[in-house]
């Protein structure tokens, strides 16, 4: 039980102590959550000064609304 | 192979052709890593007009020289202590010229919360290599943390080609944090799992009298 407890903070912990090096799988999910960040978070949000577009949630949500 | 090993094998197909014709024409290398820091300055002063495509290839174009220096350096048998730490000067005058492009911009659009973030994420920017380089006088390695020169400066050129520069700030700002984080701890604990008479003398500059390689290694 405190193994499955204790996973969440190992991943976390390798995620933000990051000693792995360039071009492993560890990486990709790093460049992949960031560009999913860039890319995805609606410039509104984070009231982008000089972003233009909606970005591709905030155009899914247009599409919702 | 790995997505960013499939990308980095691609796009050394050209720089390769690049590097052997620097040194074909026996450019010096120390030429290309300046040549890359004037270059860095275009993109910068189009950053501040609000250009941010153009900045993109400006980008492109300098870190190529600026990639490619090292190299040119190496194949032509000229690798230099000084060369290295030219390069590493030059790197830190490329990052600051791209951070002040930005922060002429969101101070000419009054946005005073972007000013403050793009300041704070240039301080920890430089600060990112500043730790490597200290903590490397103390101890022999100290490269961990993510967020080094490469990946800011492809997140830079990925904020620039699609306009998405606020995320990308903030992204490189947090994960600079980290890093510099992650290097104060890994130093403080490698001095305290090996404590050595020359790195204990209060840590003055330059005390541990470590031999370096002669030409540093990018990406700090």
């Amino acid at each position: 039980m405190m193994t499955i407890v204790k996973w969440p903070g190992r991943i976390l912990w390798r995620a933000f102590f990051w000693t792995d090096d360039r071009a492993t799988w560890q990486y990709d999910l790093w460049v992949i959550a960031i560009l999913a960040f860039v890319w995805l978070t609606p410039p509104a949000w984070l009231h982008d000064p000089t972003a233009s577009g909606h970005g591709l949630v905030g155009w899914v949500l247009s599409l919702i609304r | 192979m790995t997505f960013t090993g499939a990308i980095g094998t691609v796009c050394m197909f050209p720089l390769r052709a690049i590097i052997a014709l620097c040194v074909k024409l026996r450019i010096h290398p120390n030429v290309l890593t300046f040549t890359g820091v004037v270059i860095n300055a275009m993109a910068a002063v189009a950053l501040a007009v609000d250009r941010f495509p153009l900045a993109g290839g400006l980008m492109v174009l300098a870190n190529i020289f600026d990639f490619i220096d090292g190299k040119v350096a190496r194949e032509r048998s000229i690798e230099s202590a000084f060369g290295g730490f030219w390069d590493s000067v030059m790197d830190r005058f490329s990052d600051i010229t791209l951070f002040i492009g930005l922060i002429y911009l969101y101070a000419e659009l009054h946005r005073t919360d972007y000013v403050m973030i793009a300041a704070i994420t240039m301080m920890f920017a430089v600060m990112t290599s500043y730790t490597r380089a200290r903590a490397e006088s103390l101890i022999p390695k100290c490269k961990v943390g993510f967020m080094e020169r490469p990946e800011r400066i492809v997140l830079f050129m990925i904020g620039a080609f699609t306009n998405r520069m606020a995320a990308v700030l903030l992204v490189i700002g947090v994960l600079s944090v980290v890093t510099v984080l992650d290097r104060i701890y890994f130093t403080w604990r490698e001095l305290n799992r090996h404590p050595s008479p020359s790195t204990g003398a209060a840590g003055a500059p330059g005390a541990a009298g470590t031999l370096r390689p002669p030409r540093l290694a990018s990406g700090r």
